[in-house]
């Protein structure tokens, strides 16, 4: 019975991390009177809900063995563009929120052209576009927030529905968006054909090309979301937003089940991951410990969960 | 006294008898040829004597006057140059030649650049290869890469047998007489050479001794002086093919009035031009022809996998749009690849996903793709095509390769076809399987659905096919009626003698 157990848990990648996400959680609870506070619940929510749109995108390009790399600089050029164009430019906050997420699109959209047109592998592609765009981000702002972000897009960031974090709530609604378009939709199995063999799907008459580029185009509409909401939270258009949502959201899809080679792992799951980093972080903080320690901490994570994989499926090959 | 010597040697694998009661005696100073059709047991044989399977199943091997399962040393004799070329493409010519290094004798933690290219300037003289010794191999030519390979493993300093496994196969005439000249050097200095070649032409031009394999079986030995190019042929396809069980489709009873199935005229692209051909009702259609003959090619690009350089292709009467795969699922022509790893299954995904991909449009519901119907459809899918499976949720890598063969032809099927290609679509599968395969393909063909069968096996196509077509060198080179065709005028047109047909 314990047997069959153990091997439910590792056959379902799934329930796997969920069951590591609630020890996680509940040790937590126990370690710090301060970790169940409805104040730190809420923190760790919102941060949750930047990094978490971005996992999202970055998950659902990874099921399907792509990778990019500029999704980070995506939602910081989104972010500052939309505030450029609200403080210099006078145009209504919402057309410059739609025009910035468009420009995310767009961007996505390049990357996944490039990648589809010429053949070149999106790991160097985007590389290559993260500094392009990083780089038009400082040509734009040279380095200086954009500030005085209007009041009436600020609740976007900052404010609460039903006491939930609207970010958080925003996320939520995108990954369950995701997860029914991967798990009941045509795209969605398309998507996971591709990741495992795209000369098979190609065989199977699946417009692999076409697939691919609106994947990257909805990750970068997502980065872009989530630069959009960064920049109502702080109220300011900072240059930096998103400079830590490059690694991360490839750390957590990993921790959460999806396979760095592709054609494996579910949306939920990485966001599942990259609520143990969020966990792990405040942990962190409420015990003091230095934050130059969090990298190593979530390294350690990493590890240990790409470890606990490749043991788990050594484990499955024997049982069969 | 032989040199080497194999007594009754046999290799099982699962399922499989890929080698079975075969002995041969190589004598140093003379040519051995080693000829049979694909798959005949050629290269088992050949990884047994080099040592690189060292667990024959039945028989011994004798090495210079030892049993190799006592002295395992003794395969350092015998040298092998592979078909394919396995050279380090970004390492020099002098690198190639003499990595790894203590095996041709340059020892020590340094080795000096110069005098490894002094060393292999004598090797390339001596296989008159044009390239220097510092060129990096992907920039050299594929005649002195090809060359390079035997030079290579002729720098083992204990060779006493080489092998050579097709070494001409991406040769013109000129090559190949180098490559002539270099065995008739080796040979001359007391080696003993194992020649492995599909051309007979060569093989007779070369060789001293011969050893026919077919089906796992030596068919017949004997010297080359003795025996003409016929004899050859006749031994590797073995004349008495079995036509009682056969699995050509029955013709309708009365010719279906309108165009044919599929037509294709004056098609050209990579590796191969001008193939015309017709598929009629209710009929198989087989292509024969060597590996590399270009028939992949041909089929993967009338599916509009790769592109096409000439040509029109018509699917019943319609000309069909080249170059996009979708399109010809969407109009019902499909193509099952040789490669059902690289082309065929999603591995990590389940049998259910595998055959659910094929069936969308069925299970699409309003509230996104149905769980319920796919289970149902694809429980049908299982039963009908008998898929030997424990759960449909067990990941598709898990199956056999007959079961995945059987759920690939099923999910094909479940989109119902109108034209369906079938490329060696009983690679590597068991006997009993085959048989079922071919059932399914028969009752396809009878049913109105146009079969395309590649194979190399010519007792396959001699089983299935109503017509065969056959290509040698991207060449169509004729059509023939398999009922009234003998199997000597088919193997001489895969080999590329000359034009023939006998049917229109």
């Amino acid at each position: 019975m314990q047997r069959k157990t153990l091997s439910f848990l590792l056959a379902n990648s799934l329930a796997g991390v969920f069951v590591a996400l609630l020890i996680i959680f509940v040790l937590s609870a126990l370690l710090s009177p301060y970790f169940l506070t409805s104040y730190n619940i809420s923190v760790i929510a919102r941060s949750l809900a930047f990094v978490g749109l971005v996992t999202v995108g970055q998950s659902m390009l990874l099921i399907l063995g792509e990778l990019d790399l500029s999704l980070g600089v995506i939602g910081g050029l989104c972010g500052v563009v939309a505030g450029i164009l609200m403080m210099s430019f006078g145009i209504n906050p919402w057309i410059a929120i739609f025009l910035s997420l468009a420009l995310g699109a767009g961007l996505g959209f390049f990357n996944g052209i490039m990648v589809t047109q010429l053949g070149l592998h999106s790991l160097v592609l985007t590389i290559g576009t993260a500094g392009i765009y990083g780089g038009i981000n400082l040509v734009l702002t040279k380095g200086v927030a954009i500030t005085n972000i209007p009041k009436e897009i600020q609740f976007l960031g900052r404010g609460d529905v039903l006491g939930v974090p609207v970010p958080f709530v925003v996320m939520i609604v995108v990954l369950a968006i995701a997860a029914f378009v991967t798990l009941k939709t045509p795209l969605g199995r398309y998507i996971y054909a591709i990741g495992n063999n795209a000369a098979a799907a190609a065989m199977l008459g699946i417009k692999v090309n076409r697939v691919r580029v609106l994947v990257f185009t909805a990750a970068g509409t997502l980065a872009a979301l989530a630069g959009l909401l960064m920049v109502a939270r702080l109220g300011t258009a900072q240059p930096s937003i998103g400079a830590t949502w490059v690694l991360p959201p490839i750390a957590a899809s990993v921790i959460g089940g999806v396979a760095t080679t592709g054609g494996v792992g579910t949306p939920v799951g990485a966001i599942l991951g990259a609520a143990i980093i969020a966990i792990i972080e405040n942990i962190i903080v409420l015990f003091g410990v230095s934050p130059y320690w969090q990298g190593v901490v979530s390294g350690v994570i990493v590890v240990l969960a790409i470890s606990f994989d490749a043991i788990s499926r050594r484990y499955m090959r024997r049982d069969i | 006294m032989a040199f080497l010597e194999v007594e009754g040697l046999g290799r099982d694998f699962p399922g499989v008898r890929a080698l079975d009661n075969v002995s041969l005696k190589l004598e140093l100073g003379r040519v051995h040829v080693l000829a049979g059709e694909n798959g005949a047991g050629k290269s088992t044989l050949v990884k047994l004597i080099t040592g690189s399977d060292p667990a024959p199943t039945r028989g011994r091997i004798i090495i210079d006057g030892k049993d190799v399962a006592e002295d395992p040393a003794k395969f350092r004799f015998i040298a092998y140059v592979p078909q394919e070329l396995s050279l380090f493409p970004h390492l020099s010519v002098a690198e190639n030649l003499f990595i790894p290094y203590d095996r041709a004798d340059f020892t020590g933690r340094l080795i000096s650049q110069r005098a490894l290219e002094r060393e292999a300037k004598a090797y390339l003289d001596r296989f008159a290869i044009t390239a220097r010794p510092s060129d990096l191999v992907r920039n050299i030519s594929v005649p002195d890469q090809q060359l390079l390979q035997i030079a290579r493993a002729s720098t083992n300093k204990h060779m006493k047998v080489l092998i050579l496994d097709e070494p001409t196969s991406s040769l013109t005439t000129t090559e190949i007489e180098r490559v002539f000249n270099v065995v008739r050097s080796f040979r001359d200095t007391g080696h003993a050479i194992i020649f492995i070649s599909h051309k007979m032409g060569e093989v007779l031009e070369i060789g001293d001794d011969f050893t026919v394999l077919r089906n796992g079986e030596k068919v017949a030995d004997g010297r080359i002086a003795d025996i003409t190019e016929r004899d050859l042929i006749r031994a590797m396809s073995g004349s008495e093919l079995s036509f009682e069980e056969h699995f050509r489709p029955t013709p309708p009873a009365e010719p279906p009035s309108g165009p044919p199935i599929l037509e294709v005229r004056g098609l050209a692209g990579r590796r191969f031009h001008d193939i015309s051909f017709e598929l009629r009702h209710g009929e198989i259609l087989g292509f024969a022809g060597l590996l590399g003959a270009g028939r992949s090619e041909v089929m993967q690009t009338i599916f509009g996998y790769l592109k096409a350089r000439a040509g029109t292709v018509r699917l019943r009467g319609h000309p069909h749009t080249l170059g996009d795969t979708s399109h010809s699922v969407n109009h019902g022509l499909l193509y099952l690849s040789e490669e059902r790893k690289l082309h065929g299954i999603l591995p990590q995904l389940s049998l259910r996903e595998n055959i659910g991909i094929s069936i969308l449009k069925q299970t699409l519901a309003r509230f996104g793709i149905s769980s319920r119907r796919e289970r149902t459809l694809v429980e049908a899918i299982i039963a009908a095509y008998d898929i030997k499976t424990a759960s449909m949720d067990k990941k598709i890598s898990f199956l056999s390769g007959g079961n995945q063969q059987k759920a690939i032809i099923g999910r094909a099927m479940a989109t119902s076809p109108s034209v369906l290609i079938f490329d060696e679509p009983t690679k590597g599968i068991d006997v009993r399987t085959k048989a079922e395969i071919y059932k399914i393909m028969k009752r396809l063909a009878e049913s109105g659905v146009g079969i395309i069968l590649i194979s190399s096996e010519m007792d396959e196509l001699r089983k299935c096919a109503s017509r065969i077509v056959t290509m040698y060198a991207g060449r169509q080179t004729g059509s023939f009626d398999n009922a009234t065709t003998s199997n000597e005028t088919l193997i001489g047109a895969i080999f590329g003698s000359g034009s023939h047909s006998n049917a229109a």
